[in-house]
């Protein structure tokens, strides 16, 4: 029982983590990030030197976790800021989605970038091995890692509150996730704020490669796909725009996934994924706005 | 926008009286009557220079105008982009698949088939229809649902519809055979049933376009709070493109199993759903000839990117491009199409005989 | 001396053209009320001028800077406050947070932060319902609250001059009359320029000040708004008599 309960949590953190990074940018722009996934799978793959081979030849891996941890942020943040200046700077104007497709396809180029470079073939990584041995807890064996990417995006779920809260930033961009235009006419600059959410879910990217490549000790350059594709789903479960919302989802289809994989017969759990996606689906048929409607959101005419 | 619009909340929508349509159909017919000749001549150019992977690259460009008229019938016309209608195609192929195989090898190959289907053999032509007519219901089950929500959550929800087929078909090791390709389909190598289908999609797309529910859909792309108020009911008309453009693509499904003999899950995934995305954008999203001619141009660039990719003997060395640049080249070229001429190519307009004319 | 001036300003949307060939100039420290019917191209003026639709031809200078196709938020750095229609309260905020979110253009002076919180006293001096309700969610308040919090959330970026598009728009006439007695009070206590849109001369004729009419996207009347009152030059240019 335990056992269910962690692995829901710290499925759903993945997927909470990735419908944040989603919902910051769609709250400042209206813009669905097709491309977020790709960051993640980006930022796992600068730690590695280019090569076909399947083991990967880790060269700033190597690096102890204090540096390793802000290297990969870092990477995540700056690559999504890039993208934002050359890219989506020029789509502010456009609609949700014409700036849609536009993100699907710079995906697309991020993903076939790492193809060039590294082949599409898995590559075994093992990043922080010292987090495999498992731990005893309530009387359940877990996995070390498992507790520590729970405690780590509880810790990046309060910062986050935190500086959304508490810092001048924060606000500014809260007003601005709100109502872009009113906070431009009082004087909130539009880029400082853009840059800021893209930085922001880079980062976050950043973490959830983190998490997810010492979880499955491979890394392939689909690997962001299955995550934001839940990602997105929280973000619409969760009523578009609204951060609370997203993270609460994210945790939901998590626990949603690990009990399908409990509940369903030997037979069907290869379906699990179908069968939640089914689920959001029949959720969506009750609740077409969400199931927690954000204010200020109806669509843009 | 605005300047198309005017022209699109048309006087046929407000005064749906029989000679008014007519005029309509006959003012626009010229429109598909061209595109269609457009292919036909490409055919036939096939045909006579009679080389056999000429004849193949054909063979995929009369899918692919397949597959993304199927794309414009929904997309273009509702202003709702989709992620999911590659699945439809998952769906036909599949279909088609299944009711073309010879019955002995698909009782070892795919056991788990009902016995109707494990016994069928039908000839190509029929079983496509069914593939369509098959994909076009799903269309019409997961529309029911997917029309309901405001536009992006729409997109989003028809991804998720994409990636509930992957992860359906790629796993139902008795009637799909899970990941591994299915094979034994029969080839159709010979052009002319692929041009037929193109052209049988180019004029079903016309003819919604201009039918009463093809109008009221674009004058509410264009003016969605003046076509509510007058009276469109938005989340029907979009489930009604959405259930023609799922047949349409379920009968490029068809033709794509048809025409390369085996099929797979992964075929029908975010490759070919970028590569179709990218031609209809190309082209222009709002334009049935947007469409065609958007297939047709990058078609030509792809062939000439994978020839590049393959190596071309350069003096004494061989000049090759890494393999992937062809998908970087499409993205790059998608994105600066979409930020400097955000309607495509073709923009909001189509071609006909006397001049280039706005939107129908 | 003139802190604002139009020359020849014209917006348009696609094939429309909202406002024609608009010239005028603003003084330091003037009430200004521009009126007229519903579409003559009062908001689209005022838009255009914050920056928010930027206008298709003409220039604006505000303050000695030329500030034509400038973005919002420069503009607004350079003291011209918008208060646009419909109020725009940030509802999810606090009416404190509210207060704050355009105090951050001043960051770099010293001493900012004592500055600012006089600032917030002195508006919640104003307004003392706000002080009142400071940590409740702006979403909640009334219509006249809220018009009084988007008046104060103006005020906290100490500007020249505020524009503000049809304040008594769906709030009853007693609020309307609490709402600009406070302004009046503000104007002359802070030297503040004051350009309101109103769709009646009305409330111009009992506050004073110069009155616009604009009809058609032109200005077809101006002068001072208790002599022109609701004489029959007003009445006229307001209903375009003469085209009849």
């Amino acid at each position: 029982m335990l056992q269910i309960v962690f692995d829901s949590l710290s499925l759903g953190s993945l997927y909470a983590l990735g419908a944040l990074g989603i919902a910051l940018i769609f709250g400042v722009m209206r813009l669905v990030n097709f491309a977020h996934g790709d960051v993640i799978a980006f930022s796992i793959f600068a730690l590695l030197w280019p090569s076909t081979d399947a083991m990967a030849i880790v060269f700033a891996g190597q690096l102890p976790w204090y540096l390793l941890i802000p290297f990969v942020l870092l990477v995540g943040a700056g690559l999504s800021v890039l993208c934002e200046i050359v890219v989506f700077r020029r789509f502010r104007r456009a609609n949700p989605a014409t700036m849609m497709i536009a993100s699907f396809a710079l995906g697309f180029v991020i993903r076939y970038f790492l193809l060039m470079l590294f082949t599409s073939r898995p590559k075994s990584i093992s990043l922080l091995p010292m987090l495999s041995q498992p731990v005893e807890i309530f009387g359940a064996r877990l996995p070390l890692l498992q507790l520590i990417t729970i405690i780590a995006t509880v810790i990046i779920l309060i910062g986050l509150t935190l500086f959304l809260r508490r810092t001048r930033f924060g606000l500014e961009m809260r007003a601005a996730a709100e109502n872009f235009s009113m906070a431009r006419m009082l004087g909130i600059r539009a880029n400082r704020v853009i840059m800021g959410a893209f930085a922001l879910s880079g980062a976050l990217a950043g973490a959830i490669a983190m998490i997810f490549g010492s979880q499955t000790g491979t890394v392939d350059i689909q690997m962001g796909a299955s995550i934001m594709l839940m990602a997105f789903i929280a973000t619409v479960i969760g009523g578009l725009g609204s951060l609370a919302g997203a993270v609460l989802a994210g945790f939901l289809l998590g626990a949603a996934s690990v009990i399908m994989q409990v509940v369903l017969p030997v037979d069907a759990r290869p379906f699990r994924d179908a069968f939640v996606y089914g689920a959001v689906i029949l959720v969506l048929l009750f609740r077409p706005q969400g199931l927690i409607a954000a204010r200020g959101t109806k669509e843009r005419v | 926008m605005t300047d198309a619009s005017l022209s699109t909340l048309p006087p046929a929508l407000a005064n749906p009286r029989k000679p008014a349509r007519f005029a309509l159909a006959r003012r626009t017919i010229i429109t598909p009557i061209l595109l269609s000749l457009l292919i036909l001549a490409v055919a036939i150019v096939t045909v006579m220079t009679g080389s056999r992977p000429f004849n193949q690259a054909m063979i995929d460009i009369m899918v692919r105008v397949v597959l993304v008229v199927g794309l414009y019938i929904f997309i273009g016309n509702s202003g709702v982009l989709s992620f999911g209608h590659i699945g439809f195609t998952c769906l036909g192929a599949y279909a088609a698949a299944w009711l073309t195989i010879n019955p002995l090898m698909k009782k070892t190959s795919l056991p788990g088939l009902p016995s109707f289907l494990l016994e069928a053999r039908l000839p190509y032509w029929q079983s496509a229809i069914i593939a369509a007519l098959f994909a076009g219901l799903a269309a019409l089950i997961f529309g029911k649902v997917l029309m309901r929500l405001s536009g992006i959550a729409a997109s989003i929800a028809t991804f998720a519809v994409l990636a509930m087929i992957n992860t359906i078909y790629s796993n139902w090791e008795s009637v799909t055979g899970a990941t591994s390709s299915v094979v034994g389909i029969p080839i159709v190598r010979v052009i002319w049933p692929y041009v037929g289908a193109a052209i049988v999609a180019i004029f079903i797309a016309w003819g919604h376009a201009i039918s009463r529910s093809g109008l009221a859909l674009r004058a509410a792309r264009d003016e969605p709070t003046a076509a509510a108020a007058s009276g469109v009911d938005i989340p029907k008309e979009r489930l009604i493109a959405f259930a023609i453009s799922g047949v349409i693509m379920g009968l490029g499904g068809a033709a794509t199993a048809h025409s390369i003999g085996v099929v797979t899950p992964d075929t029908f995934y975010l490759g070919l759903t970028f590569i179709t995305l990218a031609m209809l954008v190309v082209g222009g999203m709002s334009s049935l000839s947007g469409a065609v001619i958007g297939v047709l141009l990058l078609s030509a660039l792809i062939q000439a990117l994978r020839w590049l990719e393959a190596g071309v003997p350069l003096g004494s060395t061989t000049f090759a491009l890494p393999k992937g640049l062809q998908e970087i080249a499409l993205g790059v070229i998608m994105i600066v199409i979409l930020a400097l001429r955000p309607a495509g190519l073709i923009g909001n307009r189509e071609i006909t005989l006397f001049r280039v004319n706005r939107n129908k | 001396m003139s802190l604002l001036v139009l020359a020849n300003i014209e917006v348009r949307y696609g094939r429309l053209t909202a406002v024609r060939g608009v010239s005028l100039s603003i003084k330091d420290g003037d009430t200004v009320f521009i009126t007229g019917p519903n579409g003559a191209g009062k908001s689209s003026l005022l838009r255009a001028i914050a920056g928010v639709t930027p206008a298709s031809n003409g220039t604006i200078d505000f303050d000695g800077y030329n500030i034509t196709g400038k973005a919002p938020e420069d503009i607004a750095r350079l003291g011209f406050s918008m208060v646009p229609e419909g109020r725009d309260v940030f509802g999810s905020l606090t009416i404190e947070e509210n207060l704050m979110v355009g105090t951050g253009m001043k960051a770099k002076d010293r001493g900012w932060k004592a500055k600012r919180a006089e600032d917030l006293e002195a508006v919640y001096q104003t307004f003392p319902i706000l002080k009142e309700r400071r940590h409740g969610q702006a979403g909640l308040l009334s219509g006249g609250q809220q018009q009084m919090l988007v008046i104060g959330r103006a005020l906290m970026t100490n500007p020249r001059l505020i524009a503000i598009d049809e304040p008594s728009l769906g709030l009853a006439p007693n609020i309307t009359d609490q709402v600009y007695e406070r302004l009046i009070a503000l104007q002359s206590l802070r030297a503040l320029t004051l350009l309101i849109v109103e769709q009646s001369s009305t409330r111009a004729n009992l506050v004073g000040g110069r009155m616009l009419l604009m009809r058609g996207g032109q200005i077809v009347l101006d002068g001072d708004a208790r002599e022109l009152g609701n004489s029959a030059a007003v009445q006229a240019a307001y209903f375009g008599y003469e085209d009849h």
